[in-house]
């Protein structure tokens, strides 16, 4: 039953991964190298070709979805999926949106996305460090959320509940709070710095809602195949009422 | 089967019986490798070949 759901959560994967690997090829990509005009020519300049960076960035993109769908659409959906708040068809979303706090939305709260060419006043392995802190903190806050949400819905009815799972994310700016300053400064206009960030955070999250929709839908389709769902009632009840306004 | 399937607790137990240490280790291994591997290897080819990516993805590289 676990190969079942990993397999699901890949196939979404693939589709996700495709998407944000032609967002990677077509809209990031050339806003880095239009960023990358504003670098005043600093040492010795990268390794690879351009075209080896391009090719293996955009392997990485789809790469990138795929493990996304196979970790948290596959196997956390299935382990999560009893507790996950949410209708059958919200649950995909649900686990998707706490997928990208845990990954994106916590981290960035420290270390916002950057355009190239940036220097960042802490060194590379400090900020990886931290970055790999927020992602527990961020996953943290998601399950402590759902949690909260789950306890008081049954006590105290939904608008509680949805309060409570908000504050229990006030744990994620807390811990950020506590992180270290890291002054950035960049030879890039603000204006296009700004631009860059939106793209990037909107590129993340489309990355997820489009995990979720595929997932979503897969999930839909393969529980209408199996047999003894709730599909026949349907078919029943259309059948009924068809019959009532024949009469 | 006594395991309800519809607990996480459930599902853990299932997924117990289902795979073996070594399937997980390895499931385990191949996650975090890849993880890795895209997001945080900072080694010059890697690093220089998954720029594009890094920054498109907000991912803090350099």
């Amino acid at each position: 039953m676990l190969a079942d759901y990993v397999a699901r959560g890949l196939k979404a994967g693939v589709v996700a991964g495709i998407a944000f690997g032609a967002f990677v090829a077509l809209v990031a990509t050339p806003l880095i190298r239009y960023a990358e005009t504003f670098e005043h020519g600093h040492g010795a300049g990268p390794v690879v070709s351009e075209t080896v960076t391009a090719t293996v960035s955009v392997a990485g993109g789809v790469l990138l979805g795929i493990l996304f769908g196979g970790v948290a659409l596959g196997a956390a959906f299935y382990f999560l999926e009893p507790m996950i708040p949410g209708a059958a068809g919200t649950k995909s979303y649900v686990l998707a949106a706490a997928g990208f706090i845990t990954v994106s939305g916590a981290p960035w709260l420290l270390f916002p996305p950057q355009p190239p060419g940036v220097e960042q006043a802490l060194a590379t392995d400090v900020r990886l460090t931290w970055y790999l802190a927020m992602m527990l903190v961020g996953g943290l806050g998601c399950g402590l959320s759902g949690y909260a949400y789950t306890r008081l819905r049954t006590s105290s009815g939904r608008p509680t509940a949805f309060i409570g799972a908000l504050a229990a994310f006030a744990l994620v700016p807390l811990v950020a709070a506590f992180g270290p300053a890291n002054a950035a400064s960049g030879p890039i206009p603000v204006e296009l710095a700004t631009a860059f960030r939106t793209i990037t955070v909107a590129g993340q999250a489309g990355l997820w809602f489009v995990l979720a929709s595929v997932h979503a839908w897969l999930l839909r389709r393969d529980r209408f195949d199996t047999p003894d769902d709730d599909d026949d009632e349907e078919t029943a009840l259309t059948d009924a009422s068809g019959t009532v306004a024949a009469d | 089967m006594a395991i309800s399937n519809n607990s996480v607790h459930g599902r853990i137990e299932q997924a117990r019986m289902e795979l073996s240490a070594t399937q997980v280790a390895a499931g385990l291994a191949l996650v975090a490798a890849l993880g890795f591997a895209l997001l945080f290897l900072q080694e010059p080819m890697v690093h220089d070949s998954m720029h594009n990516f890094r920054h498109a993805a907000g991912v803090t590289c350099h």
